[in-house]
């Protein structure tokens, strides 16, 4: 595997402010890699210092073994999509006429744009004017045209806050898709959730500093307390740990037939990120 | 340099899209043709009279309409958008210039055809038509860059119409008089000397003066233009 991100002690300072204290994390090739914290904790500043839209105060923030300062050359920015807050489109044109501008900027054919459309589900809506668009399909028409030139590396800077949960299940499965044609993905969300069913590796951004990073399921192990809930069936829950007691009362449960159901208490993305932060998302 | 017709042109067909269904915006290239039937039903024919349309055309359309379009996108945030596209910045500036190049050019002929203008070298002439729409352009794309929104955009653009358009009127003033001796060189004022001077049927030398006074501003105000279009590909 080879390292498409590689970012070390990266600092971030607007004057006096560090938005970014000291960052260090690596994203591999064909990862979707999960960068999760609260409003201001500094991701859509990690985002722009790696596509070349902000110069950082110190460390080192590296995208295609390429300095990230160097992501704004022709060759590099026909490998990388981005979106973010700083993603517009031309409101007194259609969804069809801004995609085709991009088409025709990255050279594409207009095949493409038709592939685009499919991806977000606004194949049937390609006339409508961009200023009558509601917020969720505004989003949708970005996310297609980051899309669009099939990048080897995305970044979405929160691609799913403005969605219903079925487009946002939609984006998920071409998001998936993408990345099994080979598309390495970097995203950022404060949907643990969203992160959860999507991401092979996260990482837990709180004022400006890495808290934990790595996949979902080893974090979730890793901070459970190995617990299990047992409900009965006159609807009694019981915590039961491991060990010899335990497995005594379970196995006098369930030989006189009283157990419901048995639960693992395994903490949830968003449980780990309190316990880290002390701070809810 | 890096350019790409297929990406200027994409550029280009979408401002006209764009502009074509900004009524807000659009509407203001009525104004030099109303002045153009005004001066022409008037019947005099000064080169004064004549280029007063022309300069109002190069202010209030050129200019004033290249400074909307590029605030707009930044009012939007599609500039940076298109910045961070494989398009060059030569690709986005002069795809960005086009749509206004063509309607300066279309709008110079319509009101020199009705003000009765017709000039005695018209390839010099033109050539000075040229290099004033470019300065032009760029001074727009100057205040566009400078601006976040097109309101802000239409008001920093004032300065720039009054002194660059309206100045040559300062020879009302008299040819000694210290304002003028100072904004005869501004662009405005080079073009209706080039323009006297065609009319006397001058030496070539004295013609190309003006067109080098004003191919100067014309580089100078690009230069400023790339120079600022760099800084804004990134925050801060
Ligand atoms: N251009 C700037 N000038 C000054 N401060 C800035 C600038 N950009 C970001 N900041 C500050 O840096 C910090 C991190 O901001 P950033 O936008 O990266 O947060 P975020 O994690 O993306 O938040 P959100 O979830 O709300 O998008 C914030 O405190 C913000 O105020
Ligand atoms: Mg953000």
């Amino acid at each position: 595997m080879s390292k498409i991100i590689d970012v070390q002690n990266l600092q971030m300072k607007f004057g006096k402010e560090e938005a970014l204290k000291d960052v260090s994390f690596t994203v591999e090739k064909g990862e979707i890699f999960g960068f999760l914290g609260p409003s201001g904790s500094g991701k859509t500043t990690t985002i722009k210092i790696l596509t070349a839209q902000l110069t950082h105060s110190s460390g080192k923030a590296s995208v295609f073994q390429q300095n990230a300062a160097d992501m704004n050359q022709m060759e590099n920015k026909q490998k990388i999509g981005i979106l973010t807050d700083n993603s517009g489109l031309y409101g007194r044109l259609s969804i069809e006429e801004n995609l085709l501008l991009y088409c025709n900027l990255y050279e594409l054919p207009k095949s493409a744009m038709d592939e685009a459309l499919q991806f977000v589900n606004l194949q049937n809506e390609r006339k409508k004017k961009v200023n009558n668009l509601s917020k969720g399909m505004t989003q949708r028409v970005i996310l297609a045209r980051t899309i669009m030139h099939k990048p080897k590396l995305l970044f979405l800077d929160e691609p799913t806050s403005a969605l219903d949960p079925v487009n946002t299940k939609h984006i998920y499965k071409g998001l998936r898709k993408l990345n099994e044609l080979g598309t390495t993905i970097f995203l950022t969300t404060h949907d643990m959730s969203e992160a959860e069913t999507l991401c092979d590796r996260v990482a837990f951004l709180h004022k400006g500093e890495i808290r934990e990073i790595g996949d979902p399921a080893m974090l979730k192990k890793k901070y459970s307390d190995h617990s299990f809930t047992v409900e009965l069936t006159d609807g009694e829950k019981h915590v039961l740990l491991n060990g010899q007691e335990d497995a005594q009362r379970l196995f006098n449960w369930m030989s006189t037939q009283q157990v419901e159901r048995i639960n693992t208490n395994e903490p949830s993305l968003g449980d780990i990120f309190v316990q880290l932060t002390g701070s809810d998302l | 340099m890096n350019i790409s017709i297929r990406r200027i042109q994409a550029i280009f067909m979408k401002d006209y899209k764009e502009f074509s269904r900004n009524y807000a915006v659009s509407f203001v290239v009525l104004i030099p043709i109303f002045l153009a039937i005004v001066y022409g039903k008037s019947g005099s024919n000064s080169i004064q009279t004549y280029f007063l349309p022309i300069n109002m055309t190069f202010s209030m359309v050129t200019a004033y309409i290249q400074a909307c379009l590029i605030a707009e996108e930044k009012e939007r945030n599609t500039l940076r958008s298109l910045m961070m596209s494989p398009a060059s910045i030569t690709d986005i500036l002069l795809g960005k210039s086009v749509l206004v190049f063509v309607i300066t050019a279309v709008l110079l002929a319509v009101s020199m055809f009705l003000v009765g203008y017709t000039p005695e070298n018209i390839p010099v002439l033109v050539m000075g038509l040229v290099v004033s729409t470019v300065f032009y352009i760029a001074m727009g794309i100057i205040c566009g860059l400078f601006t976040k929104s097109v309101m802000e955009a239409s008001l920093a653009i004032l300065p720039v119409m009054i002194i660059f358009s309206f100045a040559p009127l300062a020879i009302v003033l008299g040819e000694t008089h210290i304002v003028y001796k100072i904004v005869q060189w501004l662009p405005g004022s080079q073009l209706i000397l080039l323009a006297e001077e065609i009319n006397k049927q001058a030496s070539t030398m004295s013609l190309l003066t003006p067109i080098a006074v004003m191919s100067i501003w014309s580089v100078v105000a690009i230069f400023i233009s790339v120079v600022l279009f760099k800084k804004r590909t990134k925050d801060e």
